[in-house]
């Protein structure tokens, strides 16, 4: 009698923590679910439906219209190729750039070595923002305003990534590199052919932070371009957003597009994703 | 053993050589685009210069009156404020409900890790987006989607964005929406540190859950606390996309933050001077968070 009591309990437990769950997750997906579903209405059923629940439910006059809008008119296609050139310039060189350095700090023995790591730990306490607007001045002296090397080389050096290369290859086997070099292989073709692809895992890490950090980039993309030419997509969207008439069908299609290439990214990398997202916690 | 010592000379120097090379392209890109700025913002704040010269105006040493004028700014010292209060509300409800969150979650149940990774989904979207979503959520208008759901339970229609009380709460609402299920993981992790035991020992000495909560699991969990509360301090201080999208730091300033402050001075206004003089200063705070970090980390 008692243990049949009990067991009834744990079912009612179990079913009220899965109730608690999906009310949490009401939460947290409700907006994204009325985003997606939004982006496929007309302006005037969005207004209509937002005074209830079915904002978040795709009925309706569902079209496509919203996205060709976006596409034709706001020339989403255009931002979008600025995006992804500035943000594949970023992702191959950060991973390379600062992976170098870390090669080196990590398995090679050099004077100024100590100083050069002690800098490092330095300059990631500076945050982007503090020294944004001189950074500005600088590429405007160099001449890059409005360039994609002006959107994407000055935060290329990211001390975070250096260390976090560093530490990797601090960890990696030196037997490797000193039978390597015993067999006539340079330092180059070590790092080339033997260091980077034994180092997969952070550079997927590495890379999915600076796809984040240059994909989402709205401070820097407005002080670096003049004009529609250069400007990337959160630019786009801010832009679309400030109409002094707001096309809210048009603002939708455009935000998901914009976030459908980060989606993919964490769906194929979800394990990846999460941890790169993480340790970028700590300081960006 | 003297040839064998040349020989390694030798290797060294083919060593430091290639570490040169390896180390080349970051240092001169970390030289040009993080320290040179960082020197030129410590330099231009003590002086007036603009970001398109003046006519007739040199650039001059002005001493601290730049650093004077942060402190007489009416919308200066606001700017500190509100960013101190945006993370006051931040940094406090990620902490506890991220806590809570976690220790929903760390349940031997099936499914709970889709719930999790569904938690953690906000964290996907760019900023921008976020803030597009929530005001829309956030319409001042009676039928808007929260006023309609508050309408429900009686509460009259708010005006959101545009209530000066209000506005910063409601950036602050789209940060920790986004951010939680990402702490949520953080502080999960930290959990698979403390002993089971510790749990059984305590459910025959009949401590009630919540005890167990108090006395075991947040103990347990200090140092990740630690680690989520310092960086997620830091990143509150840094607010700007929320405010730079919507409310462009109104209603009457209620929104102006420090980097919205230092981006409208330096290069909506133009004075870069004054603008490297607020830019040292939050470095200067920002500093001495990560400091005390580091002294709390070694006290362990």
């Amino acid at each position: 009698m008692r243990t049949a009591m009990s067991k009834r309990k744990k079912i009612i437990i179990k079913l009220c923590m899965y109730l608690g769950y999906l009310l949490i997750a009401a939460i947290f997906i409700g907006p994204i679910v009325f985003l997606f579903v939004s982006s496929l209405k007309p302006y005037v059923q969005i207004e209509s439906d937002m005074s209830n629940i079915r904002a978040f439910i795709p009925y309706g006059d569902l079209s496509l219209d919203n996205y060709i809008n976006v596409i034709v008119k706001a020339d989403f296609f255009k931002f979008f190729k600025n995006s992804v050139v500035v943000t594949i310039i970023f992702v191959l060189l950060a991973t390379t750039i600062n992976a170098m350095i870390g090669y080196a700090l990590g398995m090679l023995n050099f004077r100024g070595k100590a100083i050069i790591i002690s800098t490092i730990v330095a300059l990631s306490i500076i945050p982007t923002e503090s020294i944004i607007i001189n950074r500005f001045m600088t590429v405007n002296s160099l001449g890059m305003l409005n360039t994609y090397i002006g959107l994407a080389i000055p935060s290329v050096a990211y001390p975070m990534y250096m260390y976090l290369y560093y530490n990797h290859f601090k960890g990696m086997p030196k037997e490797l590199q000193e039978a390597a070099i015993i067999d006539g292989a340079s330092y180059w073709k070590i790092f080339t052919k033997i260091m980077m692809p034994l180092s997969k895992p952070i550079i997927t890490t590495v890379a999915i932070m600076a796809f984040i950090r240059s994909w989402s980039d709205l401070l820097w993309p407005t002080l670096v371009t003049r004009d529609g030419t250069y400007r990337t997509l959160p630019l786009a969207l801010k832009s679309l957003f400030s109409d002094t008439y707001t096309d809210w069908g048009q603002v939708f299609a455009f935000s998901t597009l914009m976030v459908i290439p980060t989606m993919i990214l964490f769906l194929v990398f979800q394990k990846q994703f999460v941890a790169s997202v993480t340790s970028s916690g700590i300081k960006g | 053993m003297a040839n064998s010592s040349k020989k390694k000379s030798g290797l060294q120097r083919g060593e430091s050589k290639a570490a040169f090379l390896f180390c080349t392209p970051a240092v001169v890109l970390a030289l040009v685009f993080i320290i040179l700025p960082f020197a030129m913002s410590v330099v231009y704040s003590f002086t007036n210069k603009q970001l398109i010269p003046k006519v007739g105006i040199e650039t001059a040493f002005v001493g601290l009156k730049n650093y004077i004028e942060i402190f007489t700014s009416k919308v200066t010292v606001l700017s500190f404020k509100n960013t101190f209060l945006y993370a006051l509300i931040v940094v406090p409800s990620v902490l506890v409900i991220g806590t809570v969150l976690a220790v929903f979650v760390n349940q031997k149940i099936k499914g709970v890790q889709v719930f999790r990774l569904i938690y953690f989904s906000p964290q996907v979207v760019t900023m921008t987006v976020v803030a597009v979503i929530w005001a829309f959520i956030f319409s001042s208008n009676s039928s808007g989607l929260l006023n309609s759901f508050l309408g429900l339970l009686h509460i009259a229609p708010q005006k959101w964005l545009q209530d000066q009380h209000l506005a910063l709460p409601c950036l602050a609402i789209m940060y920790i929406w986004q951010n939680l299920g990402m702490q949520m993981l953080i502080i999960l992790s930290g959990l698979q540190y403390i002993s089971e035991e510790l749990y059984e020992a305590a459910e025959i000495d009949g401590c009630t859950t919540f005890e167990k909560f108090i006395y075991i699991t947040v103990p347990g969990l200090k140092n990740t606390l630690v680690y989520v509360l310092v960086s997620v301090i830091i990143n509150s201080l840094k607010v700007f996309t929320q405010v730079y999208v919507l409310t462009n730091g109104g209603p009457s300033n209620a929104t102006t933050t420090v980097v919205f402050q230092l981006y409208k001075a330096g290069f909506v206004n133009g004075q870069v001077g004054y603008s490297s003089a607020i830019a040292v200063t939050f470095f200067m705070l920002v500093m001495v968070i990560s400091i005390l970090q580091n002294k709390f980390a070694k006290e362990d």
